[in-house]
């Protein structure tokens, strides 16, 4: 039994660790910003949701409604500047640890480097769980995996079958062809720049849901993060879905197995195996990149 | 290039980013903190101390300048920041007072960035470069280890709060300030079992998750490579069976296979030798599969949040217990000064944002600290460091939080183990143990039957 409930856990939080993904594999794949500021969005979002739910005494999820929104227009802005100054893959990293490190100090300014929690008053899902077949679905992970799950298919619905999903593609291919035929290139980059960065703000409201939220936890998201983008693919939906499941089931069952120190030993080994052997990711027929 | 070839290249470079990731919160902390080392100096000033009010003795001459580090970014920031509010109420209040040997004191404080490497170089820079006259330690077991290395190269007395492996200070100039004894993994479980066993009912079986932190392995299991044992053997001299003993990752953030095991493990009571937020997080994944122990103790948790998480009456962590030096009620507050002094720290951890503003063990122990500082220097006289520090072992200090402290050079200057044992009952944090320390009216709580 405790191996299926380490292998359920960690296909659920695998969901929330899609979501966290999402944001940056389509900044990657798709744009070619290697946007580490994601990072800070996910930290940012969960203390909104955060100051949202303890100052106004709402419900947790519905601060959702104000992330969403505000991270979309971050994102666009962000995308706007970087498309403004021309910054190019490997600029973009530099420039985007800048940010991060900024908009770390400044939630350490705003929130203190004391530790956050939803109390249970205002966050009774944090403690609550559906059982099937004596296996505890927690809600946050519930919640997380549905998100992952509608979001991967909406995006890959969006990217694929649409004509927004075409102009991407044809950016992320041949910016310069793509805008020979027509596309406004800066105008789709600075969409689906707002788009990955709502989904990152998504994934901040999931982590407060769960979790006690502190400057430095989005350090700690770095080893998580990154073995899920490059397993599931740059700018592949679906692959971070899959990889998400794959880092959190591999993990769930390693600690059953092996024990807990296992863990991180456990993401790392598949991290380096994808950088090696498939760093293209798993699944490549879906990518845009 | 191709495809895959580009791909195998950003693969490196992803590899690189990480490292960077990393390694680099270090770096670009480095620049903030040379360019933002902070000085606290209040000079003469009137004050106003509670009805009273007093005209400050006149401070002159150089300011006497005390250099430290704190964790003012990194993993330690949000413990850190408490050491800082009451750093700069003390340092406030000794120049509102007069001073330090008549003159002004100046506390030069940079950031290690929660690294015992920075602190190490800032430590150096701070006693060959700023030339401070004297130290005082950093946050955080690692960094007060590497602190206390560079004072006793340099022959420089520092007091210190809160380092966890004790038996690694042999320096006869250091001085901690939390009174856990030398023996902490002997004392603090005694003290905690014998609180299980004065209800009567003790457990029968215990379980344990430790924290891989070396100063909560410290306490579960005694010195590595050392017989001497822990808070585990010493579950097991009692006759109490230890059906869990595992440990887990310092960066943990999935806990719901961990709660599984407890779960599975079912302990009579369960012992958490984590830090700062594993005690709250693992209850909350305990909570979720609908399990709880009937009682369970966390060794050196983040009192806010772990407070926080017992706010439903019934669940959560009402009954989890602690260790701690001092608690915000009497009998620890029946002096009025205690009171003046944890309400003036109160409102600089509001003022700093803090969420949790009561005086507890690290602001206990920081204050405490300081306090040896001003006893040495004023009590030798002088500021040679080997003069304050033969001073302090002959005399020890008169504390105002703990009372009078005698340092047992036998004993690598460690004193008698003052800790208590704290519990959350009716949703706050009350000593409950040892009687004659407990709040009024409040007892250990604990039943193996629920």
């Amino acid at each position: 039994m405790r191996l299926l409930d380490g292998i359920v856990s960690g296909v659920l939080i695998g969901g929330l660790y899609a979501v966290m993904s999402l944001g940056l594999s389509l900044s990657w794949g798709a744009l070619k910003i290697i946007n580490l500021a994601h990072f800070s969005f996910i930290l940012f979002s969960a203390y909104i949701a955060y100051q949202a739910t303890t100052t106004f005494e709402i419900d947790p999820f519905l601060t959702i409604l104000i992330v969403l929104p505000l991270f979309f227009v971050v994102g666009a802005l962000v995308q706007a500047f970087f498309h403004a100054v021309k910054v190019d893959e490997f600029k973009s990293l530099i420039i985007s640890f800048g940010i991060f490190i900024i908009l770390q100090s400044l939630a350490r300014t705003i929130w203190s480097a004391d530790f956050r929690r939803i109390g249970p008053d205002l966050n009774p899902y944090e403690a609550q769980a559906v059982f099937i077949g004596g296996v505890p679905l927690q809600i946050p992970r519930l919640v997380a995996f549905g998100a992952a799950l509608l979001i991967a298919a909406g995006m890959s619905y969006l990217l694929g079958r649409t004509y927004f999903g075409k102009a991407v593609r044809a950016v992320a291919q041949d910016p310069e062809m793509a805008r020979a035929f027509g596309i406004d290139t800066r105008r789709v980059a600075v969409v689906l720049s707002g788009l990955s960065t709502a989904i990152s703000a998504l994934a901040g409201v999931l982590v407060a849901l769960g979790q006690t939220i502190f400057p430095e936890l989005s350090v700690s998201w770095f080893g998580i993060v990154f073995p899920v983008v490059i397993l599931g693919g740059l700018g592949n939906t679906v692959g971070a879905l899959t990889a998400g499941v794959i880092v959190g089931l591999t993990a769930g069952a390693a600690h059953v197995l092996w024990g807990p120190l296992a863990v991180p030993l456990v993401t790392f080994i598949i991290l380096i195996a994808a950088l090696l052997f498939r760093p293209e990711g798993l699944i490549t027929k879906k990518s845009i990149a | 290039m191709t495809g895959r070839t580009r791909q195998r290249r950003l693969g490196l470079i992803l590899a690189l980013a990480l490292l960077a990731a990393a390694c680099g919160a270090e770096e670009a902390g480095t620049t903030t903190t040379t360019a933002g080392a902070t000085t606290t100096t209040a000079g003469a000033t009137t004050t106003t101390a509670g009805a009273t009010t007093t005209t400050a003795p006149e401070t002159s001459g150089e300011p006497i300048r005390i250099g430290s580090t704190l964790a003012l970014t990194g993993v330690f920031a949000a413990t850190a920041a408490i050491h800082k509010a009451t750093g700069e109420v003390f340092v406030e209040r000794l120049n509102d007072s007069g001073g330090l040997l008549g003159r002004p004191v100046e506390w030069v404080l940079l950031d290690d960035e929660s690294t015992p490497d920075q602190a190490r170089a800032l430590y150096e820079r701070l006693i060959t470069e700023e030339e401070v006259d004297l130290i005082i330690g950093p946050y955080g077991t690692g960094n007060i280890t590497a602190a206390i290395s560079v004072a006793e190269q340099y022959g420089y007395m520092i007091p210190h709060h809160t380092a966890s492996l004790t038996y690694a200070y042999t320096y006869p100039c250091h001085f901690s300030s939390w009174s856990t004894g030398l023996h902490p993994n002997h004392t603090n479980p005694d003290l905690l079992y014998t609180a299980l066993e004065s209800t009567g009912t003790p457990p029968q079986t215990i379980g344990f998750v430790i924290n891989e932190f070396p100063g909560t392995q410290f306490i579960a299991h005694g010195q590595q490579g050392t017989e001497e044992g822990g808070a585990v053997e010493k579950a097991e001299e009692r006759g109490w069976e230890v059906v869990l003993d595992v440990t887990f990752p310092t960066a943990t953030s999935d806990w719901a296979p961990l709660a599984a095991q407890v779960a599975e493990a079912d302990p009579d009571f369960l012992y958490i030798a984590g830090l700062g937020v594993d005690a709250p997080n693992l209850i909350a994944a305990m909570q979720a599969i609908d399990y709880r122990p009937p009682g369970m103790f966390a060794q050196w948790p983040a009192p806010g949040p772990l407070l926080q998480a017992g706010l439903t009456p019934g669940v959560g962590a009402d009954g989890i217990m602690a260790v701690t030096i001092f608690e915000e009620h009497p009998p620890f507050t029946d002096n009025p000064e205690v009171v003046e002094v944890t309400e003036a720290i109160g409102a600089a951890l509001e003022a700093a944002g803090l969420p949790y503003t009561k005086v507890e063990t690290q602001a206990a122990a920081s204050w405490t600290a300081w306090e040896y500082i001003q006893q040495a220097a004023e009590g030798a006289g002088t500021l040679d460091q080997q003069a304050m520090c033969d001073w302090l072992i002959a005399n020890g200090a008169d504390t105002l939080l703990h009372g009078r402290i005698e340092f047992y050079p036998e004993e690598q200057n460690y004193f008698q183990d003052l800790s208590k044992i704290k519990q959350i009952q009716d949703g706050e944090w009350y000593v409950v143990y040892p009687e004659e320390f407990a709040a009024p009216g409040r007892s250990v709580i604990y039943s193996p039957g629920g």
